[in-house]
């Protein structure tokens, strides 16, 4: 059976950069803040002038994922490299902007666009050459893991050649909505931007439902808060960073929980 | 190797020429339109105040407290599951949907002041595919695409490639979205709506109209099913324009690239194409490009090659106009005939090739292949087999 290979990960939260940056205790660290804010990553350049500040997140979270990996922008661009992209909140910032300008002309026709969950992966293909398979899947941590689980698939079918699975959320602009679902004020909602570039490699991975939630998922829910799609991506990071092999990294999203482990 | 192809056991349809997949067929033939004036939300302030809204969905019982787009996906569903039961167990059946607005309406109310918990949930993108799956009692995978307008081919493919893992025995799949004011005032303000009547690759085009609707198909591996099928889901793709956030790449390279990867998947040439349904959606710059492509793709053939929108009578359906344009597909080969594109009278020099005019086709295409492209540079492809009778 063919497998595939962590090449990278990329991790960006409130925190900051790179796991390194998690506290221990993220209840403890973030005291009577409800929503960790993310830096906007400082990209310069008339091309984002109008890009989102998920937009620049997602686009840092691929860099930081190429740094990671060793690899250059070039060799990802072209037909080759496919982007799955995840988020279940980072659209809810641009959409309640766009709704609260209000009436027609006080909000440009050059917002419009942001408001769709593909503008996000649409910056990273363009800023990075990206022409390979493309889709957006809206949804918490266990969409992302059905999206690592099919970029394996797509690996192994040949229908590509690296895999970029990308997750960003952001909760500021919306954090009274959020507030009003008890569930998620158990920890945190602490923005991210997380990438893993999968490539051909040794080890399946497979997806299945679960009943709990891994040690890895634990740890990560602990030091950095809830941060939806963005979970299973940060449990391959503090895998990596704390060599855990295999790994096993689980979710949970509308009342179901999944598990992905390296085989 | 050549994946498995999947069938599509049935389908489920509400939109603005009829309320289930007999009307709709019906009102393709008859050249019905659904366009009127948007009645269900305030639209005096804009420039363009038509649509293809629906003006009838269920309402009592349960529909009441679920948003539109709920109500138009349920609606959808009843309508696929009166023509096909969901026989499997229900940790095995799964719901794969598109959508290129989600939930936006209810966040809309829940920034407007309706301060309940369920306004800011139902604001959630994929809300109104849960709300899908607990309606069919799916407890199997639970997933929504958002790959803007070309969603609802996107989740078919998505679906099928589920259904190859073993992830799912069935998969309830298609495409949804509601008009709201949302999107009214966003398309207002990009200035893509016309004035007049949505002609797609006529030589008066001038713009889209926007529309509603839920197409909904029921999808699973072609060796486990027994009876009679709608058709199959041979090949698939969806890509990256690369260009820009809300205009299609003028070179319609990432569109090719789509189209050339599901005939790849399909394991079929250009020659094996019959029947093109293309996006059309009667803007200048979609309809040149999509017929730029479509001649590079079909080659010397591309002349003789029908191709339809079915647009004009429905208003551009965002999420679930791929899905519809499928269905379509299935049962221009089921019924012996090609929807006309409405709308579309005379081409030009950019637009020649032939849209099939002014009166449905006779002619039973086995395989047809469906072009979508949405904002943020997606592009999607499927192509389909039909059964021919």
């Amino acid at each position: 059976m063919t497998g595939v290979s962590l090449a990278g990960v990329g991790v960006i939260t409130g925190w900051g950069r790179g796991v390194d940056a998690w506290p221990d205790d993220a209840r403890r660290v973030a005291g009577d803040r409800a929503v960790v804010t993310a830096a906007t990553p400082p990209l310069d350049g008339e091309r984002f002038r109008r890009a989102t500040r998920e937009c620049l997140l997602g686009v840092a979270a691929v860099q930081a994922t190429l740094d990671d990996a060793g690899i250059s922008r070039e060799a990802i661009a072209g037909t080759h490299t496919a982007l799955l992209y995840v988020t279940a909140a980072a659209y809810g910032s641009s959409n309640r902007a766009f709704i609260a300008a209000g009436e027609p002309g006080s909000a440009g026709a050059l917002h419009f666009p942001y408001t769709a969950p593909s503008a996000v992966p649409a910056e990273v293909t363009i800023e990075y050459g990206l022409r390979g398979t493309y889709v957006t899947l809206i949804g918490g941590a266990t969409v992302t893991l059905e999206a690592l689980a099919w970029a394996g698939r797509l690996l192994a079918e040949g229908a590509c050649e690296r895999a970029l699975v990308l997750a960003v959320e952001t909760f500021a602009e919306c954090a009274d909505l959020f507030a009003r679902d008890r569930r998620l004020l158990s920890r945190p909602l602490t923005e991210a931007a997380a990438c893993a570039l999968l490539v051909l490699g040794a080890r399946p991975i497979e997806i299945r439902a679960g009943d709990h939630v891994s040690d890895m998922t634990a740890r990560v829910d602990r030091r950095v808060g809830e941060t939806l799609a963005c979970g299973p991506l940060l449990g391959l990071a503090l895998a990596r960073a704390s060599g855990d092999d295999p790994w096993t990294v689980t979710g949970r999203w509308r009342g179901r929980t999944a598990a992905l482990a390296e085989a | 190797m050549r994946p498995e192809p999947v069938a599509i056991v049935a389908a489920g349809v509400v939109t603005p020429i009829g309320g289930d997949l007999d009307a709709f067929w019906t009102g393709l033939l008859t050249g019905a339109s659904g366009i009127s004036t948007i009645e269900r939300f305030p639209v005096g302030d804009l420039r363009v105040q038509r649509g293809g809204e629906i003006k009838k969905l269920p309402s009592g019982g349960e529909s009441a407290r679920r948003c539109r787009a709920s109500r138009l996906l349920c609606a959808a569903a009843d309508d696929l599951r009166a023509r096909a039961p969901l026989a499997a167990t229900r940790a095995r059946i799964g719901v794969v949907v598109g959508t290129a607005l989600g939930g936006v309406e209810a966040l809309e109310d829940a920034v407007g002041g309706e301060r309940s918990l369920r306004a800011a949930a139902a604001g959630l993108y994929d809300s109104p595919a849960h709300t899908l799956a607990g309606h069919l009692g799916a407890r199997g995978p639970v997933l929504t695409v958002s790959t803007a307008c070309a969603s609802g081919a996107s989740a078919l493919g998505l679906a099928a490639d589920l259904l190859r893992a073993d992830r799912a025995d069935l998969i309830v799949a298609g495409g949804y979205d509601g008009l709201c004011r949302f999107v009214m005032r966003g398309f207002d303000a990009l200035r893509s709506l016309t004035r007049e009547r949505i002609r797609p690759f006529d030589r008066r085009r001038s713009g889209l109209l926007l529309g509603e609707g839920a197409a909904l198909v029921l999808m699973a591996r072609d060796a486990d099913v027994a009876g009679p099928r709608l058709g199959r889901l041979l090949g698939h793709a969806s890509t990256s324009d690369a260009t820009h956030v809300a205009a299609p790449d003028p070179s319609g390279r990432g569109l090719q690239h789509a189209i050339e990867l599901a005939l790849a998947q399909a394991g079929l040439d250009a020659d094996a194409v019959e029947f093109v349904s293309a996006h059309g959606t009667g803007t200048p710059l979609n309809d040149r490009i999509e017929t730029a492509v479509l001649k590079r793709v079909l080659g010397r053939r591309a002349a003789g090659v029908p191709v339809n929108s079915i647009k004009a009578g429905m208003g551009h359906t965002m999420g679930a106009a791929a899905t519809l344009e499928a269905i379509m597909c299935l049962l221009a080969a089921r019924h012996g005939a090609i929807p006309h594109t409405l709308g579309f009278e005379s081409g030009d020099a950019e637009c020649d090739l032939d849209y099939v005019p002014l009166r449905p086709r006779s002619a039973r295409p086995r395989v047809s292949l469906s072009t979508s492209l949405g904002f943020g540079g997606c592009n999607a492809a499927l192509v389909l087999e039909g059964v021919v009778a």
